[in-house]
């Protein structure tokens, strides 16, 4: 468990939204990494941009400092005026995002397709 | 200039400087190869016989030696030659294989009749005539055996030298024939009738560059199988007495590209120089290998004990002959050599250095070289410095070796000597960058001590501004009695900021709740701070705690620029009425034992996101009635997301084991409990987070209102 690294895989384009995939464990470990590889990303996510999502049905714990990136991201793309989005959580993720409420910080969606087509 | 040799010695640790001195030690190798370096191929090969002389034990040659004992008894040299040829006559009588003379008999004897009719004018020619010859004699006592004379070449034409005398012929293979061996233009020898007399004559020359040659520092190593004189092949004293001795006609040779390679007669030959010189591997001086003069002319030595031998007459008496050093550090009469000679014929033992020699010497230099310039850099300083030994002693044990099996002649020393320098240079170029690296590990381990401090440091001051803050619930409520509270705060090494809080609001209300920032060190402590200070100032200022919660974020946000965030859970406990007022901002519900029951305090909707999160969140309150022996447990995710490498602890763990907890246990022992069991369930595997509990037990009104109407 403590090998896994969170990971961005290849960022793609569905539907005119931005689809990044992380995999892994997101906690204090990786959840820098995972900060400096959305950094890019991030930057382009303006007002009129394409929406960008990141996609975590790979990822398989998310720690405080892992919200904290999500938050962050989040903060970043509304300041901009662009539009970030999570989906596709698996159960313990999706329990811990429950708990902390962040689904009134930022939309989620169950899966990536039904958010692509939400943000297209 | 200093820059461009510091590069040079520099660039890939002195290989590329290492590389031109090899080439320019090849070079000299090649140029010095007659005139070897500081002698040392010479104090090398002599090591060599020193270690390993020739076995002298088979005694194929005896040495009749005119020493001082025969002057002694016979008179002063020279001897009539009357005399010689008597002592010839003796040894020939033991029917020797050959019996070699190492004297020049160059002019006629004093008492031969023409020397007497010049001296004696006077004197009859009848009784001249009548006179003994002692030259005749001596020429009639040669004829009867296998006798060979010894003649000198020399330079110049003196007096009494003739040009050329008895030549051998030569029969050479391979092409080349005796122009590579030593010429002379003149003979120095015996009587021309003597020497028709004799079966043979043989060269009695060392090299002329023995006495002078500083190559050689004045010792015999070597002297020429055969030479020219005039136009006369003349073998050397030891090889035609062999040759005599098999009763061979030619003298045979074999040459190669270079020159000569072995010289001999028959099946005897040794290999020689491309000038036809033998390089002599010495035995060690034989006394027993001597035999008076004295004795034989007395008798006391009985012929027969030449038969079957090759032997040598000549003189030692001392100042009649030089003496010669030889490399085993011996002086020997001239006379001796020849025996040597004789000795390595027979047996097929001599030195040898092909003329292919010094090319396989520059190629093993060359090939050493490369091998240290590759592998010494890439050694540790201690091997390095090592690996110049092993190469020296591994050259010269190869070296022994060679020399111990065929006489081989391989000169390691001049290698070794050649390869010094570029040693040299390597080590120090080693020692150099180990100096160098080993400075620049100290200085990253100063650096990387230097940040650990720092962190260290600043995780200590966080770690003292967030203990710091947390209130002692013991102390605060001592002499409270209508609940209980307990509370405990462990912080992990590699994240932080948990905290607790718990004060009174007024005589009736008690604010307490956890709350877990997201972040660490210095920033995510002092967040934790000024969070704290506002939500004491705003609980006790609002009354709905919704409001006072969205209030605090409020005040958070203006300035963040770390996005720094805090989950949380505050309630507040009407201590008289049970009544329990909560706010959820992103933290885990806390669970609530009522008897054997246990629910969480779910806020369900009413629950918001972590406080600076969004920035102004509408925060809504709830509430709880609670009954007198309610047991609250506010926890952060040091419990539930405690982890043991495969699972986490969560939330069914913490509720089986406040399921399990006595009914009446304080809330100290419970919260220790809780703490206990997790560190157990991480068996030993380190914390990630920070872990707080809290636990509140609600007693109920009554049992403060004595206390209270007492006081």
């Amino acid at each position: 468990m403590e090998d896994q690294r969170v990971t961005l895989l290849p960022v793609r384009v569905v539907g005119g939204v931005t689809v990044a995939a992380a995999r892994g464990r997101l906690d204090h470990l990786t959840a820098g990494a995972l900060g400096a590889a959305l950094a890019p990303l991030l930057a382009g996510c303006k007002a009129g941009s394409p929406a960008l999502l990141l996609d975590l049905s790979a990822v398989d714990y998310m720690s405080s400092l892992g919200l904290r990136t999500l938050v962050v991201a989040s903060r970043q793309a509304a300041a901009q005026g662009g539009r970030f989005a999570v989906a596709g959580m698996q159960p313990l993720v999706a329990e811990i995002f429950a708990i902390a409420r962040l689904n009134l910080v930022m939309p989620c969606y169950v899966d990536v397709d039904g958010a692509c087509a939400q943000l297209a | 200039m200093k820059s461009l040799l510091a590069r040079l010695l520099g660039a890939h640790h002195g290989r590329s400087l290492a590389l031109v001195l090899l080439v320019l030690a090849a070079l000299l190798q090649v140029w010095r190869q007659e005139a070897p370096l500081f002698g040392l191929r010479h104090l090398l090969f002599d090591h060599y016989q020193r270690l390993h002389p020739r076995d002298r034990s088979a005694v194929p040659a005896l040495v009749v030696d005119i020493d001082e004992a025969s002057l002694v008894a016979q008179g002063q040299w020279p001897w009539p030659r009357d005399r010689v040829a008597d002592l010839v006559a003796r040894i020939l009588a033991g029917r020797p294989l050959a019996l070699g003379i190492d004297i020049l008999f160059v002019e006629p004897d004093r008492l031969s009749p023409p020397e007497l009719a010049r001296r004696l004018p006077q004197l009859p020619g009848e009784t001249l005539a009548g006179l003994p010859d002692p030259d005749r004699r001596l020429a009639q006592a040669l004829a009867t055996g296998p006798t060979v004379l010894a003649v000198s070449g020399v330079a110049a034409a003196l007096p009494t030298a003739r040009p050329g005398g008895r030549s051998v012929s030569l029969v050479s293979r391979g092409g080349g024939g005796s122009e590579g061996l030593p010429a002379y233009g003149a003979a120095l020898g015996s009587l021309p009738a003597l020497e028709e007399a004799a079966a043979g004559v043989g060269l009695i020359n060392t090299p002329p560059d023995r006495a002078g040659g500083d190559a050689d520092l004045g010792v015999l190593r070597r002297l020429p199988l055969a030479g020219r004189i005039g136009d006369a092949l003349v073998p050397a004293l030891g090889l035609e007495m062999v040759r005599v001795a098999l009763g061979a006609a030619a003298l045979e040779a074999q040459s190669g590209l270079r020159g000569l390679e072995t010289v001999g007669v028959g099946d005897y030959r040794l290999p020689t120089r491309a000038d036809g010189q033998l390089l002599l591997h010495f035995g060690r001086l034989a006394p027993d290998r001597r035999v008076s003069a004295a004795s034989v002319l007395d008798g006391s030595f009985a012929p027969a004990g030449f038969a079957g031998r090759f032997v040598i007459l000549g003189l030692t008496g001392v100042g009649l002959v030089d003496q010669v050093l030889t490399p085993l550090g011996e002086k020997i009469p001239g006379i001796d050599v020849h025996a040597q000679v004789i000795e390595s014929l027979l047996a097929g033992d001599a030195l040898r250095r092909p003329g292919w020699m010094p090319a396989l010497e520059v190629g093993v230099l060359l090939a050493a070289g490369l091998l240290l310039i590759v592998a010494l850099p890439a050694l540790r300083p201690a091997y390095a410095a090592g690996s110049g030994a092993a190469v020296a002693a591994g050259l010269v044990g190869a070296g022994f070796a060679a020399f111990v099996a065929g006489g081989w002649l391989f000169d390691a020393a001049t290698v070794i000597a050649l390869l010094n320098p570029l040693f040299i240079l390597l080590l120090g170029n080693t020692l150099v960058d180990a100096d160098r690296q080993r400075r620049a590990a100290e200085n990253a381990l100063q650096a990387s001590r230097e940040a650990a401090a720092r962190d260290a440091g600043e995780l200590d001051a966080a770690r003292r501004i967030q203990m710091g803050l947390l209130p002692d619930p013991q102390a605060l409520f001592a002499d409270e009695s209508r609940f209980r509270l307990a509370a405990r705060l462990e912080p992990a090494r590699a994240v932080g900021g948990d905290y607790y809080e718990c004060f009174a609001l007024d005589d009736r209300r008690v604010c307490f709740g956890v709350g877990d920032v997201s972040g660490k060190g210095v920033p995510a402590s002092l967040f934790m701070t000024v969070a704290k200070t506002l939500a004491a100032a705003l609980v006790r200022r609002v009354d709905d705690l919704g409001e006072a919660l969205r209030q605090i974020e409020v005040e958070l946000c203006r300035n963040n620029p770390e996005v720094l965030f805090v989950t949380t859970f505050i309630a507040v406990l009407d201590a008289d009425s049970g009544r329990l007022a909560c706010v959820c901002a992103g933290h885990d519900a806390p669970v609530l034992r009522r008897g054997p029951t246990l629910l969480r305090l779910a806020a369900g909707d009413a629950a918001g996101p972590p406080v600076g999160a969004l920035g102004n969140y509408p925060f809504v309150a709830f509430s709880r009635q609670l009954e007198p022996g309610d047991l609250v447990c506010l926890f952060t995710d040091g419990v539930t997301e405690a982890t043991d490498g495969r699972a986490y602890y969560g939330g069914d763990r913490l509720l089986a084991l406040l399921a399990a907890a006595p009914a009446d246990g304080p809330p100290e022992a419970l919260a220790t409990a809780i703490r206990d069991d997790v560190r157990s369930f991480e068996a030993g595997h380190p914390p990630a987070d920070d872990l707080t509990v809290l636990v509140l037990r609600w007693d109920g009104p009554a049992a403060s209102r004595p206390a209270a109407a007492a006081a």
